[in-house]
């Protein structure tokens, strides 16, 4: 069984179709590149998997639970997949180690003293330690994002799904934020990931996933797919994204 | 007559107890007004059609009346409609709760919605129940932004329970009312109940300043 299996999934919004009955499946440890062009609904696949957009076709299955259940089961799905959003989103009125501890407080329900020592040891992995105590506003875009990743990790998940994690960060802080997801990506995590960034695509990915007009178009192994593209339309996009 | 401030001493004691009536319905009625208005702000932030359709249809019906006829309604109206009869201290307590509630209500509303979307994501996205997303995440950052509008409908609540004198109420205006049918000391009465007023709303302003200034606008 994958972990992730997408079958003939579509997703519309009101009579826009973004996905079109999607056939995918991940299997665990692989770590997926998700490049497109812009509304070719790469987030919206993503935003999928953990049931932040709901399918409107087929079916989604992740970690043996269909997206379809909703309620309990649909928290327990969006706890075997971690998201770290384009915008960080961290919650400003919170420390970053209060942030970390946060998901196991609320949704492990470890004690306080647990999750902040957990929290810590994430903290010093992503290399924050030292800006455990400071908040959100005063730490620096790339650092922000570290802490998010730290955050997502703290639920133990078994997926990650990321979307543009570096989009909005500056060229220098980029790399700080992407070695992060190298160590992950060493470490066995199973991750889905949209970005643009084609050198982590082809020294990181295991999977490169070209998506055109709500379907999956190209799908192989990023070295071969880049070095060749076995479309056109996949080549021009190559061109422009480097 | 002559202006003479030496008789306001004499009927302090008596503006004193109008003003501790004033007091005593903008409290309860500031109270109960900051529930209801939560519990309808939130009806309309997050409810489905029907509901947010009830929360509206309250929140409109109220501020496209004047308070003076919705206490008259209460007052008057309702033991007729209902066979409700209360005393006018409960009706004026009742118009303010369902008054300012309106008012609160999409206070509340704004401040929640005011909080970026992407931090409900998060919070869902590591298995947080909405519920709880509004509680720890969203409600603390909105409580935060609605200080300042909150502080200003109390103000405006606590006036308003001066027009309160329609049912004969005896808060401040109507006690200001009466001293002065019986010695029409106009000036002096008037500028006492005045007072009274910029004492109390006076106070309200100085506890949101201090309770603003302890909390960081996020
Ligand atoms: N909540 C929504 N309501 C309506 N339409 C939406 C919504 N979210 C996305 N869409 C539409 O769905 C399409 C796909 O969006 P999606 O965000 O998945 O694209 P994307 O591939 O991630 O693009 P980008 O590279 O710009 O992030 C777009 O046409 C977008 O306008
Ligand atoms: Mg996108």
């Amino acid at each position: 069984m994958s972990i992730i299996e997408f079958h003939k999934t579509s997703k519309h919004f009101g009579d826009l179709k973004v996905l079109d009955e999607v056939d995918l499946a991940i299997e665990e440890g692989e770590v997926v590149v998700l490049i497109g062009p812009s509304g070719s609904g790469k987030s919206t696949l993503l935003r999928c998997i953990n049931g932040l957009e709901q399918i409107t076709g087929g079916d989604l299955i992740v970690d043996g639970i269909s997206v379809r259940a909703g309620g309990r089961k649909l928290r327990q799905i969006r706890q075997e997949a971690g998201m770290v959003f384009q915008q960080f989103n961290l919650f400003p009125q919170m420390t970053a180690l209060q942030n970390v501890a946060f998901g196991p407080r609320k949704v492990r329900g470890l004690s306080r003293a647990e999750a902040e020592s957990q929290a810590l040891l994430l903290l010093e992995k992503v290399g924050l330690k030292e800006r455990a105590h400071h908040v959100p506003s005063a730490l620096s875009g790339g650092q922000q994002q570290r802490v998010a990743i730290a955050r997502a990790l703290a639920v133990r998940p078994k997926v990650m799904l990321f979307d543009e994690p570096t989009s909005a960060l500056d060229p220098e802080l980029k790399q700080e934020v992407l070695n992060v997801m190298r160590q992950l990506a060493q470490e066995g995590m199973t991750m889905v990931v949209v970005t643009h960034e084609m050198s982590f695509a082809r020294q990181v990915g295991s999977r490169l996933i070209f998506m055109e007009h709500g379907k999956i178009s190209v799908d192989g192994h990023p070295a071969e797919v880049i070095a060749n593209p076995p479309s056109d339309r996949l080549r021009d996009f190559l061109q422009h994204v480097e | 007559m002559e202006v003479d401030w030496s008789v306001v001493p004499g009927f302090l004691p008596q503006l004193a107890a109008g003003a501790r009536v004033t007091i005593l319905i903008a409290l309860a009625g500031l109270i109960g007004g900051t529930i209801l208005g939560l519990i309808a702000g939130l009806m309309r932030a997050y409810g489905g059609r029907v509901i947010n359709a009830i929360a509206f249809v309250y929140i409109e019906l109220i501020r496209g009346t004047p308070i003076v006829v919705q206490v008259m309604f209460l007052y008057f109206a309702m033991p007729i409609l209902l066979g409700i009869r209360m005393d006018p201290m409960s009706a004026a307590i009742l118009a303010i709760v369902v008054n300012a509630g309106a008012y609160i209500a999409e206070i509340v509303r704004g401040a929640f919605l005011s909080i970026p979307r992407g931090l409900t994501e998060a919070g869902l996205a590591m298995g947080l129940p909405q519920w709880k997303v509004l509680t720890h995440i969203v409600g603390p950052l909105a409580f935060r932004r609605l200080i300042p509008p909150l502080g200003n409908q109390f103000i405006v609540s606590l006036k308003d329970t001066s027009l309160f004198i329609v049912i004969g109420v005896g808060e401040l205006t109507r006690t200001g009312q009466e001293i002065m049918a019986s010695n029409f000391r106009a000036v002096e009465i008037w500028t006492a109940v005045a007072v009274l007023y910029l004492i109390m709303t006076g106070t309200l302003t100085f506890i949101l300043r201090v309770i603003e200034k302890r909390m960081r606008i996020l």
